[in-house]
C-alpha cells in the first residue's frame, strides 16, 4: 500500500503496472498519485540523445587495425638521437675539443658511447660532460641528474657529482644526483661510492643512496634500470622528488602551493603516458590535480 | 578455429556491438555523468575487445566490455566527483504530439520537464541509475540487478526511492 513504511517497492511496482486493481484503485485517490502520473508520463517521452551507431562502428574499425595505439615519440627518434651523439663525438676529435658535453631536455633518452666503447645512457634532464682527449687513461665523466653506465673494462673510471664520486672496474649502475638526492645502483660488477661523509662497496643489486644528509642502503633484484623502458620507478622518495620526476619527463610545472605533504612515495609511473602518470602517482597520495589547458601546468588541489 | 563463437569474426562482433553499444553507453552515462565521455569510452572499449579478440569468446565479451568500460571510466574520473549533465544529453521524444496542444500548455509541459530533468540530475547516483535503466532503457529490473549485481529486491526498493525522492523535489502540481 501506498505510504506504508514495510510496502518499500510500491512506487516501483506501479510504474511497472504491476499494482493489484485494489491497489491501484485506493493509490488514485491519494493527493500525491496526480503528481506521480505526471512524472511517469513525462519521463516516458524522455530520451537520451540519438546513438549513430554506424558511425561510432566505423570509427572503431578504423582504429582497431592498429595493435599499437600509441608509440612514444621518443622511442621513435632515439636512434637517430644515438647517430647524431656518434657523429658529435668525431667531429670533436677531429678539432681537438677536449671536452665533451651532452645534455638531454624533459623526457628525453640519450645513448652516448664514450670514446673506449663504454655506454652512457642519459635519463630526462640530465648533462654529462667528459674529456675526449687522454680518455683511455684518464676516464672520468662529470655528472648531473641521472645516467646508466655499461663500463667496459680497462682503467679506472670515475663518475663526479655535486654530491659524491662513483668509482668502477668493469661494470653497470646508475648514478643519481639531483640537489642534495644522491643515489647509485649498481647492477653488475663492482663500483665505490665515496660523499661528503659515507664510503661504500656496492657489488650487483646493491645501492646507496643519500637525501639531505641521511644515507640508506638497500638490495634489489632489476637487471637494469627500469627508465630503460620507460618506466620510473621510485622507492620512498619524497614527495617533492616525485614531482621533480614527474617534470622532467613531461616538461610540465607542478603547482604544489595549496598542498603541504610529507609523505613518501613508492610506486612506478610510465615515461611515455602523461594523464596515466599523473593518474597513478596522484591516487596513490591521494591529492587531487587539474590540469590547465595547455597541458603544461598541474595544479594540485586539497 | 572456430569462427562462430569469435569475436574475431567482423559479423559476429558488428552484430554484438550493434546488440550492446547503446545500453552501454547510458549505463556508463548514467553512472559517471557524462554522454561525451561515455560514448568515447564505449568506442576505447570496443576497440580493446577487437585487439584481445582472440582471448574473448562471444559467450564472455558482454562482461568484458562492462568491465573494461566500467574501468575506464573510473580512471577517468577517480579524481573529481562528477555533477550529472542532462543538457542535451537527455531529449524529448515528443515532437508531433503537444502540437496540437494550446500554447500556453506547451509552454507548462516544457517547464515540467526541464523540473524533472533537475530533479533526476539530482538524484542520488544509484537511484537515478535504475531509474533511467528503467524508464529510458525499458530494462527489467531482473535485467537491471543483473548488470549492477545486486538482487531484484534491492533495484525495486531504488526504484520506490526514486519516484519518492522525485515528488519531494517536484513538489505537488
Amino acid at each position: 500500500m501506498y505510504k506504508d513504511q514495510n510496502d518499500e517497492n510500491f512506487l516501483a511496482r506501479w510504474i511497472n503496472g504491476e499494482l493489484s486493481k485494489e491497489e491501484l484503485e485506493d493509490f488514485k485517490n491519494h493527493p500525491d498519485y496526480k503528481t506521480y502520473q505526471k512524472i511517469k508520463v513525462a519521463t516516458d517521452a524522455l530520451d537520451t540523445r540519438a546513438f549513430d551507431e554506424e558511425a561510432a562502428l566505423r570509427s572503431i574499425k578504423s582504429k582497431k587495425e592498429k595493435p599499437v595505439k600509441k608509440l612514444n615519440p621518443i622511442v621513435k627518434w632515439y636512434p637517430y638521437v644515438a647517430v647524431a651523439a656518434s657523429l658529435a663525438i668525431l667531429f670533436a676529435l677531429l678539432f681537438f675539443n677536449p671536452t665533451e658535453t651532452f645534455e638531454t631536455s624533459y623526457g628525453e633518452k640519450l645513448t652516448v658511447t664514450l670514446p673506449d666503447g663504454s655506454e652512457m645512457i642519459l635519463n630526462a634532464t640530465s648533462k654529462a660532460s667528459f674529456n675526449a682527449d687522454n680518455w683511455n687513461e684518464n676516464r672520468v665523466v662529470d655528472l648531473s641528474g641521472e645516467a646508466y653506465f655499461k663500463v667496459k673494462k680497462g682503467s679506472k673510471f670515475t663518475v663526479e657529482t655535486e654530491n659524491g664520486q662513483v668509482w668502477v672496474l668493469g661494470t653497470q649502475f646508475t648514478v643519481q644526483s639531483l640537489n642534495d638526492f644522491f643515489e647509485v645502483s649498481c647492477f653488475e660488477g663492482k663500483v665505490r661510492v665515496e660523499d661528503a661523509k659515507h664510503k661504500r662497496i656496492l657489488t650487483q643489486g646493491m645501492a646507496y643512496r643519500t637525501i639531505n644528509t641521511n644515507s640508506e642502503d638497500w638490495t634489489f633484484e632489476e637487471e637494469e634500470p627500469t627508465w630503460i623502458d620507460n618506466t620510473t620507478s621510485l622507492r620512498s622518495v619524497p614527495f617533492t622528488f616525485v614531482i621533480k620526476k614527474l617534470e622532467q619527463q613531461y616538461g610540465i610545472t607542478v603547482n604544489t602551493t595549496a598542498v603541504n605533504i610529507n609523505k613518501t612515495y613508492t610506486g612506478t609511473f610510465p615515461n611515455t603516458d602523461k594523464e596515466v602518470a599523473l593518474n597513478t602517482v596522484f591516487s596513490t597520495l591521494g591529492v587531487a590535480y587539474s590540469i590547465s589547458e595547455d597541458g603544461k601546468t598541474v595544479i594540485l588541489e586539497k | 578455429m572456430s569462427d562462430k563463437n569469435s569475436t574475431c569474426n567482423e559479423s559476429n562482433f558488428d552484430h554484438f556491438f550493434k546488440g550492446h553499444a547503446k545500453l552501454l553507453r547510458n549505463f556508463i552515462y548514467y553512472k559517471f555523468g557524462d554522454l561525451d565521455q561515455a560514448e568515447d569510452i564505449v568506442q576505447d572499449a570496443f576497440i580493446k575487445l577487437w585487439n584481445n579478440c582472440k582471448e574473448v569468446p562471444l559467450e564472455k565479451a558482454k562482461s568484458y566490455i562492462y568491465t573494461v568500460a566500467n574501468n575506464f571510466a573510473i580512471s577517468l574520473t577517480r579524481h573529481q566527483k562528477v555533477k550529472f549533465k542532462y543538457q542535451n544529453y537527455i531529449v524529448s521524444n515528443t515532437s508531433d504530439a503537444t502540437n496540437e496542444s494550446s500554447p500556453d500548455f506547451v509552454i507548462e509541459e516544457k517547464e515540467f520537464e526541464e523540473k524533472l530533468k533537475k530533479a533526476i540530475a539530482a538524484l542520488p547516483d544509484r537511484q537515478r541509475e535504475v531509474f533511467l535503466l528503467s524508464r529510458i532503457d525499458k530494462k527489467t529490473y531482473k535485467e537491471i540487478a543483473e548488470l549492477s549485481d545486486v538482487s531484484v529486491k534491492a533495484i525495486e526498493k531504488l526504484m520506490h526511492k526514486a519516484l519518492s525522492t522525485l515528488r519531494d523535489k517536484i513538489g505537488d502540481i
